[in-house]
């Protein structure tokens, strides 16, 4: 008998997907029992070299098989003081739905010679890796274990990762074991805290459970910050002078180097000493060839901004239908940092597969016939994945609207990557009058190359400037005081939201949606539509829980050297910066653990100390406030 | 030993400082018999040091020569031209170029110990913007005016308020920058030389030509300006939108 290959991926639709590849589309299905998702996909494949021609048997897991928990007498909520949560003994087991699954892969390696694992190639996908693992030796202790690298399932590729497998990677896993265990405590710790210290303050949170996530609250804090500036903003007015002069036909506004000032008396004088000086004198006439650069390549963060920015898409949505179209084989994988492509790639072979496309295929063409340039190349490289990017192209009546949308956000992403900057010619003209300096900008567009496929970005050629001679004197034919109000920032958007976190260092580019979907959800912060039609946005403002918390915790640590807030992502960061350690081998995981939970530790303390701070928040906001 | 003569002079030729008689009796006598001896220069050296630390209108000389005329605050004189070197000392300073609201908000970043290396939170972004995207240098960032997250540093212009040393008060503008003319860098009490300014509408106008930092601070004033200023920007706001 032929060798035996298990083969497990992440999700059913990747097993599959993978199946059809390396069967060449004739495999036998099996379903498996307990579980009406996950099916064994059984065929024939001619792995090469030392394994030659195996029988394979394709299955998955439907994402972690096992899940972190207390000791059972831990788990009550008034078992124990919460913190001792921080300590108390946690045991790893199978979820009780996924029992099923684990039995099937215990099972099926009892007859295998290997185990391939197929989940994505990410942290999280090396740590459900390590799971399927560790199932599949108790099922067969001598079992070899490879794991297939692969970042989208289109089909040469998948038959290449088959050929050439890796080792699993422990540090990856073991950072996400780190992570996991992290979360759960200080999650339950914190949760159990001010969940029963605070039901018994408001009537209105009785009930309720109020969840501490070490991401959340940070997320929760910039929603929070920026609800309170715009709520405790005061306009100012302010004063400018503005300078016009009418020449050829054209009428010229010329902008004060100052922008405005906020003294009127100042600003008076200021333009009646220009007045004064009668004429003005060009200073400066700088004539220059300007280009907008085209864009980087796409990134995960950037898919999720500009989706939820053009695409009127939330970031979770987005994340969705990027995965599916990953699974279907149409885009490569959508978790990604790196925002430069490999050398290695054959981009002109990945453009030429858009021909067929109504839309873009003509300019597709057109970059193969000589227009193609090299993609710029961004800072980040995350080693495991390359850029978004199409891998195949598909008809737009095979996708449905939303699909639609991000796929081709994808492909005009990547077409535009290829293409050549936009070119144009700038002018700037500069004038001193009496003591101030104005200037004028013109810009004309000559070329527009890759803004012709990237509709999003805009770049238009402004009103002709008339001619001006350097040195040469005039006199404006107008020049006013203008007035104006400062006004306030706008809330946050969730484009803006994910922008922030991602500066801040706060949660993955594959965790951000779920962190601002699981505040949605716990009532923390609320979305309201601004605007109408195609301009208008949603914006997030917190609930009164929302800010009564914010406030409560920030005013814990006031005063308190070296202390900082849950609602900043300072500890957040650090917490991620140390993951990053593991996965580079410098720290183990119960170094980062311990050096972690000290931290967090250290504000649960102060939390318990001055939970009155906290219960004096909740107060304010949801009954003195609630009533007023 | 160096008479009160000398020293003055040395203090008139390197710092153009018309000392009062009676500060600097008080000055040497306050000096101790060691300290006499040095020569005059070296003592010239300290008795400038403290000159800085002091209040002008103790310190230095009321001579009209070399303070403001009284009248010179009027507003319906458009411009004049004053003559010789003025010693000032600055009471007050404001960033004219920057939002009340974003000064109070740079303070506040302060207070919440934002300001520490590895702290900083970022708080707006541009979204859809990337910052090399053109090679257009990119005007409109440093033109909003809004005040850097160390604190205070504004793009200014500064509005000061002046004191000569008979006690007359005027408001200075930068009409173009003088170096040493920050919120964090100038300190109230410090000591500013002007040399023929222009006078526009009651306002000395202020460039590298027509004022010279002496430095120096005098250090009660210093603090109550410093401890008040947030609490003064916020009083000032109520009224500022109308």
């Amino acid at each position: 008998m032929a060798r035996k290959i298990l083969c497990v991926a992440e999700k059913p639709a990747i097993a599959r997907a993978v199946a059809t590849h390396l069967s060449g589309g004739s495999f036998q299905t099996h379903a498996i029992r307990g579980n009406q998702y996950v099916k064994n996909y059984e065929f024939d494949f001619n792995f090469g070299g030392a394994w030659g021609n195996c029988s394979v048997t394709m299955t998955s897991v439907v994402g972690h098989l096992t899940g972190l928990d207390f000791d059972r007498q831990y788990r009550g909520w008034m078992s124990c003081p919460p913190g001792m949560l921080f300590e108390a003994p946690v045991q790893e087991t199978v979820d009780q739905d996924k029992l099923p699954i684990a039995d099937n892969i215990r099972n099926q390696a009892k007859y295998a010679k290997a185990l391939f694992i197929w989940t994505d190639c990410d942290r999280e996908g090396e740590h459900i890796g390590s799971e399927v693992r560790n199932q599949a030796k108790a099922g067969n202790a001598r079992i070899e274990v490879k794991r297939a690298k692969f970042s989208n399932t289109e089909s040469a590729h998948v038959r290449r990762a088959a050929l050439e497998p890796v080792n699993l990677d422990e540090y990856q896993a073991n950072a996400v074991a780190a992570r996991i265990e992290l979360d759960l405590r200080i999650g339950a710790a914190f949760t159990r805290l001010q969940t029963l210290q605070l039901q018994t303050v408001v009537a209105a949170l009785k009930e309720k459970v109020i969840s501490y996530g070490s991401c959340q609250f940070p997320t929760l804090g910039f929603v929070v910050d920026r609800y309170l500036r715009v709520k405790n903003f005061k306009p100012e007015t302010f004063w400018g002078i503005k300078v016009i002069l009418n020449r050829e036909g054209k009428k010229v506004n010329f902008l004060w180097r100052r922008v405005h000032l906020f003294d009127r008396a100042v600003v008076t004088m200021m333009l009646e000493r220009c007045l004064t000086a009668k004429q003005a004198k060009v200073t400066k006439v700088n004539q220059k060839p300007t280009s907008k650069w085209r864009p980087l390549p796409l990134t995960t963060v950037d898919l999720q901004m500009m989706g939820s920015r053009f695409l009127r898409l939330d970031s979770q949505t987005i994340m969705k239908v990027a995965e599916g179209l990953y699974t279907k084989g149409f885009i490569s994988y959508p978790r990604t940092e790196t925002d430069q492509f490999d050398k290695a790639i054959d981009l002109k072979k990945l453009i030429e597969k858009q021909y067929p496309d109504n839309a873009w295929g003509q300019y597709a063409r057109e970059l193969i016939d000589g227009k193609f340039r090299t993609p710029r190349s961004g800072r980040h490289n995350d080693k495991a994945h390359p850029p978004i990017h199409p891998v195949s192209w598909v008809s737009p009546n095979q996708l449905n609207s939303n699909e639609k949308k991000v796929y081709e956000f994808v492909v005009r992403r990547f077409l535009a990557c290829c293409s050549e900057d936009a070119k144009g010619k700038s002018t700037e003209i500069e004038i001193q009058y009496g003591e101030e300096f104005f200037h004028a900008n013109g810009l004309i567009v000559l070329e527009r190359n890759y803004l012709d496929v990237y509709v999003y970005d805009k770049w238009e050629s402004s009103q002709q400037l008339p001619n001006f001679e350097l040195g040469e004197s005039f006199e404006p034919t107008e020049a006013n005081i203008f007035e104006g109000k400062t006004t306030a920032p706008n809330y946050l958007t969730e484009p803006e939201l994910i922008g922030l976190m991602d500066a801040n260092g706060i949660g993955t580019d594959a965790t951000m949606a779920e962190h601002i979907a699981k505040i949605k959800e716990r009532e923390y912060v609320a979305t309201n539509q601004r605007g109408s039609g195609r301009t208008s946005v949603q914006e997030l403002i917190p609930t009164r829980l929302g800010v009564a918390l914010v406030e409560g915790y920030d005013n814990v640590v006031t005063g308190l050297p070296n202390s900082v807030s849950l609602s900043k992502p300072f500890l957040r960061k650090e917490m991620e910066l140390r993951m990053l350690e593991i996965c580079s081998g410098t720290k183990t995981r119960q170094e980062v653990v311990q050096q972690s939970l000290d931290m967090y530790r250290e504000v649960f303390i102060h939390t318990q100390r001055r939970i009155n701070m906290l219960k004096d928040a909740c107060r304010k906001y949801l009954v003195e406030s609630a009533t007023s | 030993m160096a008479s009160p003569d000398q020293i003055a002079a040395q203090i008139l030729s390197t710092k153009s400082l018309s000392v009062s008689q009676p500060w600097l009796n008080d000055f040497l006598s306050s000096t101790s018999t060691t300290q006499r001896n040095v020569p005059p220069s070296a003592l010239a050296k300290t008795a400038i040091f403290r000159l800085l630390a002091s209040d002008i209108k103790e310190s230095l000389s009321k001579h009209r020569s070399c303070t403001l005329p009284v009248d010179v605050c009027r507003p319906n004189v458009q411009e004049r031209r004053l003559q010789g070197s003025i010693p000032v000392q600055v009471l007050d300073i404001e960033d004219i170029g920057t939002s009340l609201w974003s000064q109070i908000e740079a303070i506040e970043r302060v207070e919440r110990g934002e300001a520490i290396r590895g702290r900083e939170i970022v708080r707006t972004i541009a979204v859809g913007e990337d910052p090399e995207a053109s090679s257009e240098n990119n005007r409109a960032s440093t033109a909003t005016g809004t005040a850097s997250v160390s604190g205070n540093s504004g793009y200014g212009p500064h509005r000061l308020i002046l004191q000569d040393a008979a006690g007359t008060l005027v408001v200075g503008v930068e009409m173009q920058r003088v170096e040493g003319i920050t919120l964090e860098k100038l300190a109230i009490g410090a000591k500013l030389l002007l040399q023929n300014p222009t006078v526009a509408r009651g306002m000395v106008l202020l460039t590298p030509r027509s004022a010279t930092l002496l430095g120096g601070k005098i250090e009660a004033l210093d603090k109550v300006w410093r401890d008040g200023r947030k609490a003064r920007l916020l009083e000032k706001t109520a009224s500022a939108g109308d």
